[in-house]
């Protein structure tokens, strides 16, 4: 009698077992590779200009390729399929045959440098959609980059001053772009700069995975979500603050520069790094100071604008009427130790990063238009200051602007340490004679309708404002 | 024979001419397996195979008795343990290498992949196997009448599955492995919660020391590695083997497999055996005999064979053989078509939202998002000792070796089944749709939370149904029949709410798409 339940069993599983046997096997000795270096081979053959060259062509072993970068801990497969790179009869054909554009390997040996170094993309993988590493279930932190910022790559080991006219173009251009638009008011680079954005340092080597896609419209690489982040803030990330204007190729430029920002460190006797830096253009450093950190988000300083994702007034701060009732140190406290509250960052070294000389400077070019005379001294100290009778003032005249309990709308925090800190002489001058160019009037004037008497009240009520509860939202 | 006579040149080219057949006594000694007596050598005299006893009865023959389920448990780790040998070629336990020399077992090594795919999906099916084995012995009473410490060994070896699966999680060094590894950790750590409010953590912070324990430091790193590592090819797979070697003994010892006293054949089980070849009394008169061994078993008797068993070889042999190439075919198959996951390198700075362990620790975290200190210690440790404890609580000794012990147990199953279901499903709901304590008021005292979470609730309900039950029943395997298939009941269920339905910060969502960002 014969066991047929399970000699079935054995039988039917063993056929499963050879004929997969059989498929793997045959998965196995047919990768993709392969079949790109027998079309390469052939194509030598094709080429070859006599038979003693075809012969040895005809001898060339199809086998995997694979580059050791030892200093660099990196494994590069790619020549597996792009045999032709360094071929120069490969020069109209085909991509991956096709010889590398440029005379860039001369300079940068495959066998030292390998691919991906310069590229990204997988270098251990031996077929093509891993190896590019596009789609996110290849889930590789690197995909290929786009040849279009390809040329970030070469900032990794050189000056841009060397780079200016050696096809980096872009990367100098979008440096420049970096420097004059304000990027820095808000995020920091080596330690300098504002605190409301990322830091940028080694941005452009940071994993896919660290940018969200899901609100970017193009291709999902990092690269368009920066360009997009750049065209519209918030698109991109919906809760951004970030303020900026530019145009199509402006942000081509700057996505480029902020690409090339990386943190690899590359071997020192692979650099070309001078340690020189961009020439300072602009003449003037205060203007260019005030460029690199206060652009984005005062403007031309001339008029005080309502930002919707800061949800308060930016204020004029080269307004003549500004700098008439704002002397130097009121300027100095103010940028070294921004203002609480609000998104003026703290300027001063130990924070943002800038030098008291740099803090200087820029103070000297914000006020160069400050006119000569004085405002007409007040003497709050000669007034008896009621504070009810100021709250009463106050609940009619300033809560539409400052708020219900000064916390400030359209206009300023009156809650914020630098009001209230504030010499009270600075505070009723401005009361009284208003701010140019902003939504406060000068209610001193006939049209305020406040004698000195109401204004020197209503400025003692504010400073007792941050002794007073409130609960912010 | 005349050896005397033979010059010595003879004697040396006799043997040599001899020598295939000498080779094959001295290996086999019994000879072939051409008659009974030397089928049944053939199992008593061979090292691998003497575990087992010379005759096999038919019951433990029949497929829909063991489901194979021991069997294939044991060939799982069998492949793991080959293929893993296989990787450990390749593998390097270090951060700075473990996940590009995975990255070459997937891309150069020939057949790596599918042996990596193997390795996996024969370590992950070892869980799934290993627990259906469970569920074959409970509902067929197999940890009664001496079986019971068996059972409790078998509780060990589960543990040590899940154990050796999640160690092996961890070493590609990819985000899954880092996250699952934070995850565990945190697991670990849950005492913490009770200790902090006691307010003894101070002096005593059990979790804290059991978490650096683990890590080899205070955080996932390199050291962490270097142990899972340790704990993945050393010391839980030598503390499994060593388990499963009395696991096995201890059946042999038990007298095989467990049958049902009436047991009769069916028309169908001549479609898995051969029988006897013998025709003869088994116990002719002129023979002696020796006592051989001492087993629980009824005295079989005289003159008449031991009722329906059938020598091990071929039949116990074939049926193992059939069930081994089928675990082999279907790991293979599943393996050439799914690719065991590989995610991108593990970086510390890019947490994973939500960030999970393995699918078969999901349940558990689930239980842990109501109270870590119940979800990492209590809850888990209350069921494996109240798995453990079952034999002992259990110890009705009729209908051993027969599906849920009758029609009686089947209806009790599936009415546990339903009522579970329906007050699981509804418990979640009420979590997932109003919270917990802490939602409603959140100024709640945690231990309020560790005493009162919906885990507890509903290992309290599990207990108190079966209690009604035996109550109802008048007996308590009826009980164990009860809250053993709310146990299945729940890790399923809650495996499933946690690998499927749970999203970013541990909220619900019923598809994966209606995720926020990412």
């Amino acid at each position: 009698m014969l066991n047929r339940f399970y000699l079935w069993v054995l039988f039917l599983s063993s056929l499963v077992l050879i004929a997969y046997t059989v498929f793997v096997t045959y998965q196995e000795i047919t990768p993709e590779w392969k079949k790109y270096q027998v079309e390469y081979k052939e194509l030598l053959i094709k080429e070859a200009k006599d038979e003693n060259i075809r012969k040895k062509v005809k001898a060339m072993d199809i086998k995997l390729q694979q580059i050791y970068l030892g200093v660099l801990n990196k494994v590069d497969r790619c020549t597996s399929c792009h045999m032709g790179v360094e071929n120069p009869l490969m020069v109209n054909e085909k991509v991956p045959f096709k010889q590398h554009r440029g005379d860039y390997l001369k300079n940068h040996p495959v066998e030292i440098f390998g691919c991906t170094v310069c590229h990204y993309g997988q270098g251990r993988a031996p077929n093509r959609k891993e190896a590019h590493g596009i789609g996110r279930d290849t889930y590789w932190d690197y995909p290929i980059m786009n040849l279009e910022y390809i040329q970030t790559s070469c900032a990794l080991c050189h000056d841009l001053t060397f780079l200016k006219d050696r096809g980096g173009e872009k990367v100098v251009a979008g440096e420049r772009l970096f420097r004059q638009k304000g990027c820095m008011g808000c995020h920091k680079l080596e330690g300098v700069g504002g605190v409301l954005g990322k830091s940028l340092d080694g941005i452009g080597s940071q994993p896919i995975a660290y940018f969200p896609m899901r609100y970017v419209k193009g291709e999902k690489t990092v690269a368009q979500w920066i360009r997009e982040h750049e065209e519209e803030p918030r698109r991109v990330v919906p809760d951004s603050q970030m303020r900026v204007d530019v145009t199509p190729e402006e942000a081509d430029f700057l996505t480029t520069y902020i690409m090339s920002l990386r943190s690899e460190e590359i071997p020192r006797k692979l650099r070309r790094l001078t340690g020189a830096k961009m020439p300072e253009e602009i003449k003037d450093e205060g203007e260019s100071l005030y460029k690199m950190y206060c652009i984005a988000c005062h403007g031309n300083g001339k008029a005080s604008v309502f930002d919707e994702a800061f949800k308060r007034t930016i204020p004029a701060i080269k307004n003549p009427a500004f700098l008439k009732v704002a002397d130097d140190k009121f300027i100095r406290e103010n940028m070294s130790e921004g203002r609480a509250g609000t998104q003026m960052t703290a300027w001063k070294a130990a924070a943002a990063g800038l030098t008291e000389q740099q803090i200087e400077k820029i103070i000297k070019y914000i006020t160069k238009d400050r006119p000569k005379e004085r405002p007409v001294p007040f003497g709050f100290a000669l007034f008896k200051v009621n504070i009810n009778h100021g709250e009463e003032i106050f609940k009619s005249r300033c809560v539409a602007c400052h708020g219900e309990n000064g916390e400030g709308g359209v206009g300023l925090n009156l809650r914020n340490p630098v009001v209230q800190k504030a010499d009270p002489e600075f505070l009723t001058i401005t009361v009284r004679d208003g701010r140019e160019g902003t939504a406060m009037i000068s209610f001193g004037s006939k049209d305020g309708g406040l004698t000195s008497q109401d204004i020197a009240d209503v400025v003692g009520y504010v400073r007792t404002l941050s002794k007073k509860k409130y609960k912010s939202h | 024979m005349n050896d005397l006579k033979q010059s010595g040149i003879n004697k040396f080219k006799n043997n040599l001419k001899d020598l295939r057949n000498s080779f094959l006594r001295s290996f086999i000694r019994e000879g072939k397996p051409i008659n009974d007596l030397s089928r049944a050598a053939v199992m008593a005299n061979n090292f691998f195979l003497h575990v087992q006893g010379a005759k096999t009865h038919v019951n433990t023959l029949r497929p829909g008795y063991t489901l194979g389920l021991g069997l294939i448990s044991l060939y799982l780790l069998l492949i793991t343990v080959i293929t893993g040998v296989l990787l450990m070629i390749f593998y390097n336990p270090s951060i700075e290498n473990a996940y590009n020399t995975i990255k070459d077992i997937n891309y150069v090594v020939f057949t790596g992949r599918l042996v990596r795919n193997m390795h996996k999906w024969a370590g992950e099916g070892m869980i799934i196997s290993v627990m259906l084995h469970m569920a074959r012995v409970f509902y067929t009473s197999s940890y009664k009448k001496g079986r019971e410490f068996n059972w409790v060994i078998g509780i060990v070896l589960l543990i040590l599955t899940l154990g050796i699966n999640l160690s092996g999680y961890m070493l590609p060094w990819d985000q899954l492995s880092y996250w699952a590894l934070v995850i565990v950790a945190n697991i670990i750590q849950s005492p913490k919660e009770v200790t902090d409010v006691l307010g003894i953590t101070k002096y005593f912070d059990m979790g804290g020391f059991s978490k650096e324990l683990f890590l080899g430091g205070l955080t996932a790193g390199k050291e962490s590695l270097t142990r899972v590592y340790l704990l993945h090819i050393m010391l839980l797979p030598l503390i499994l083997f060593i388990f499963l070697g009395v696991h096995f003994w201890r059946i042999r010892k038990d007298g095989g497999l467990t049958k049902p006293e009436a047991f009769e054949l069916k028309e169908s089980d001549t479609r898995y055996i051969s029988g006897p070849e013998r025709k003869t009394e088994v116990f002719s008169t002129n023979k002696t005999y020796g006592l051989m061994e001492l087993v629980k078993t009824r005295t079989p008797a005289v003159s008449r064979d031991i009722e329906n068993n059938l020598l091990s070889w071929p039949n116990l042999i074939l049926a193992e053989t059939a069930v081994f190439f089928l675990t082999l075919a279907i790991v293979m198959v599943y393996s050439f078509y799914i690719d065991a996951p590989l995610r991108e390198l593990a970086n510390p700075l890019i947490p994973e939202n939500p960030a999970k362990a393995p699918w078969y620790f999901l349940g558990l975290q689930e239980l842990l998002s109501y109270s870590a200190f119940m979800g990492g210690v209590g809850l888990p440790g209350l069921a494996l000792l109240g798995l453990a404890l079952i034999p002992y609580l259990d110890r009705e000794p009729q209908h051993i070796g027969i599906w849920f012990s009758g029609k009686k147990g089947r209806y009790i199953a599936l009415e546990s089944l339903v009522v579970g279901t329906f007050v699981l499903v509804g418990l979640l709901a009420i979590v997932i749709k109003f919270g917990w304590f802490r939602t409603w008021w959140p100024d709640v005292p945690q231990l309020l939370i560790i005493l009162i979470n919906p885990g507890n609730i509903w290992v309290g309900f599990m207990i108190m149904w079966s209690l009604f039950v035996i109550k109802r029943t008048d007996s308590t395997r009826m009980g164990a029949i009860a809250l053993f298939t709310m146990f299945l009941l729940s890790y399923v269920i809650l495996t499933y709410v946690g690998t499927e339905l749970r999203g970013p910060n541990w909220g619900f969502y019923w598809y994966k798409s209606q995720w926020p960002v990412h």
